[in-house]
């Protein structure tokens, strides 16, 4: 009981900082809106003028909630692969996720041809079917191989045969395709209109619910698939719900906003080290939170407050993810930590 | 063998195991575990110990045969049922999640739990009581990575006991263990077996098996032989599984004796009191036999507080202070 009690106070405490940096986040920008604009327009007082406001509804808005959506998905995707594949260094990309999602991206950008098609709804379709039919490879493999570790190194070679193939396309393309396609592929929280918006949230959204309505499940998981059977948990199924869970946050995040890295891998770490706990039940809504926060801070971090530029947000999140990691190889070799 | 009866809680029909037709490792095998019964299953590294026993119980798919749980074929048990009759700890220790010892015994109730996996207090109350039955009560919320080898697999035993099974299958239980944790253990599933649980588990301890044991099932060359453990001893099943490496079995003491080279044999006087017996060992140990008509006389008495070892042969004698001493003499000598 005191120790659920300390969780929840850890929640509590994540919860109100996440408030915080969102404002923060909203504050951003070169145009100023400051918290005292944003919340005097929401209380009924002083109006916020039509180019703040579209600057607040059109772009920082969707922007916060995209780093929102993110952050709860990419790493609670991580923590489901480490607990199947109980490897601390799994994330939501071993099976090959984003490397579909970036083939369907390159045939579109390269193949094609055409430059300055970032963002448009054509990639993201595009990315969205190439890491679909990466998951439906691994539902198929999955039903067929009975070693979950076989279908973990199949998914890290069936990554790397696409990376090779995208380095082809790109040896043979143009250079503004080439640079539209790198771009893309340097992830950005900022390019996701309205109404993309709105189809990621509902992409998204209930499949974190059954993640969360897994956790039983992923508990048992934590001794390995055999105990999990012995203690009657139906391994095939659980198998085609992890993957096609991770396969459609990891793939709809990677579709629209290209691919985001380390964070899927760090944060359920950091959460774990915050929360101390083991618990799918708690480590689930934890990791949620911790990524939601850590993808705020990387926004903020990646828009160099104080500057007009911009960092590719996969380079902050990577940055912000690899000592975390180093920190875990280094500091915690001795404890399992999953 | 006897007919399957329906009070057995596992009876096998001509099952054959392996992982796939043409790699079979045991076939027509016909045995049975009667409830309140401790099975012992023994047999060399590779013969199919373990996959037997996740066979058995439906972990690994079987080629042929029947298997009946609690008089239903296995096959007709959805899982969650299956796991309220079967609990299973595995051999293998590999990564070691970093759940406390309680948050690890509480998985055993996964079978009973609703969607969420919440614990009520009588699931609560029946983890408590397991972790005193495996003396771990105060370990509750220590990190199983801070376990020795003996606690680890007690709270893995804890885990299968909250399971709440009839029958509770353990492959190679005491792998890892020392001598003191390895009685432990077999005094626990002892304790569980008394209790009114079946007990199967692997083990390479035959000695032990033998001394508690309700039955052995055997594997020596191909097949399994089923009996009380003092039958298969009668039959000289034992002292053929062994013939090829080197080692006897004692019919008469039920023990194993580790043959190496004879050596030659050595007349032995003295009071027949401990220092005699241990002076037998000794030079059982390093070949050599006691024969009154050998060449060689040594000779055992007490000397103050301790004892003084002699050999007499041509050309004087030679004493020695302890056992050990004697034995290099007689290993570098001849």
């Amino acid at each position: 009981m005191k120790i659920e009690s300390r969780s929840i106070a850890i929640m509590y405490f994540m919860g109100l900082l996440l408030i915080v940096l969102a404002l923060i986040d909203l504050r951003l920008g070169s145009i100023r809106i400051s918290l005292g604009d944003i919340m005097g327009h929401l209380w009924g007082g002083e109006e916020l003028s039509d180019q703040q406001l579209v600057i607040l509804t059109r772009f920082r808005l969707p922007r916060l909630a995209t780093a929102l959506l993110a952050g709860a998905a990419l790493p609670v995707c991580g923590l489901q692969m480490q607990t199947l594949f109980r490897n601390p260094l799994a994330g939501p990309y071993v099976l090959g996720i984003s490397s579909g999602a970036s083939f369907g991206a390159a045939l579109v950008v390269l193949g094609a041809g055409a430059a300055g098609i970032v963002a448009t709804w054509s990639l993201a379709i595009a990315a969205w079917i190439g890491s679909g039919t990466v998951m439906l490879l691994l539902l198929f493999v999955s039903h067929r191989i009975k070693d979950v570790m076989t279908i973990l190194i199949l998914g890290i070679m069936f990554s790397s045969g696409l990376a090779a193939v995208i380095s082809i396309m790109q040896y043979f393309s143009q250079a503004s395709a080439l640079k539209s396609f790198i771009i893309w592929s340097m992830g950005s929280l900022g390019n996701v209109t309205g109404s993309q918006l709105t189809i990621m949230a509902w992409a998204i959204a209930p499949v974190l619910l059954v993640t969360l309505a897994y956790s039983k499940v992923l508990n048992g998981l934590m001794l390995g698939e055999e105990y999990a059977a012995s203690m009657g948990i139906r391994i095939e199924r659980t198998r085609i719900i992890i993957f096609a869970t991770t396969s459609i946050l990891a793939g709809t995040i990677t579709a629209f906003c290209g691919p985001i890295g380390f964070i899927g891998i760090a944060v359920p770490h950091m959460a774990r080290f915050l929360f101390n706990r083991s618990d799918h039940r708690i480590l689930i809504p934890a990791t949620m939170l911790t990524g939601m926060v850590v993808m705020v801070v990387s926004d903020i971090v990646s828009q160099l407050p104080g500057t007009e530029r911009i960092l590719p947000i996969n380079a902050v999140t990577s940055l912000i993810g690899i000592p975390v990691v180093v920190w875990l190889v280094i500091m915690n070799r001795k404890a399992q930590s999953l | 063998m006897d007919t399957i009866r329906a009070d057995h809680i596992i009876s096998l029909e001509k099952l054959s195991i392996g992982y796939q037709q043409e790699n079979v490792l045991l076939s027509d095998i016909n045995l049975s575990v009667g409830p309140g019964e401790m099975v012992a299953l023994i047999g060399r590294n590779g013969t199919g110990k373990s996959t037997l026993l996740k066979s058995m119980i439906g972990l690994m798919t079987s080629l042929e045969g029947t298997c009946h749980l609690d008089g239903r074929s296995i096959g007709q048990y959805n899982l969650p049922a299956r796991a309220r009759l079967v609990s299973f700890v595995s051999s293998q220790i590999s990564q070691l999640p970093s759940l406390t010892v309680g948050e690890l015994v509480a998985l055993g109730r996964l079978p009973y739990t609703g969607w969420m996996g919440r614990l009520n207090r009588a699931d609560q109350q029946m983890v408590d009581q397991a972790l005193e039955e495996v003396q771990m009560g105060s370990f509750a919320s220590r990190k199983l990575d801070r376990l020795s080898d003996g606690e680890r697999q007690r709270a893995m035993i804890a885990r299968a006991f909250v399971q709440d099974t009839r029958l509770m299958v353990l492959d190679e239980p005491t792998a890892f263990l020392d001598i003191p944790n390895t009685f432990d253990l077999i005094r626990l599933l002892s304790r569980f077996r008394d209790g009114g649980k079946s007990i199967v588990y692997s083990t390479h301890d035959l000695e032990m098996a033998m001394q508690c044991a309700d039955k052995m099932w055997v594997i020596h060359e191909g097949r399994i032989v089923e009996g009380a453990p003092e039958d298969l001893g009668l039959s000289g099943l034992f002292d053929e599984l062994f013939q090829s490496s080197g080692i006897g079995f004692d019919e008469y003491s039920g023990r194993f004796l580790f043959n190496g080279a004879r050596k030659g044999s050595i007349r032995l006087e003295g009071k027949e009191d401990q220092a005699f017996i241990w002076t037998v060992n000794a030079l059982g140990r390093l070949g050599f036999s006691v024969d009154s008509n050998a060449d060689y006389q040594l000779n055992v008495e007490q000397v103050g507080t301790g004892y003084q070892w002699t050999i007499e042969r041509e050309g004087g004698s030679v004493s020695f202070s302890n056992l050990y001493k004697l034995a290099r003499f007689l290993t570098q000598d001849k």
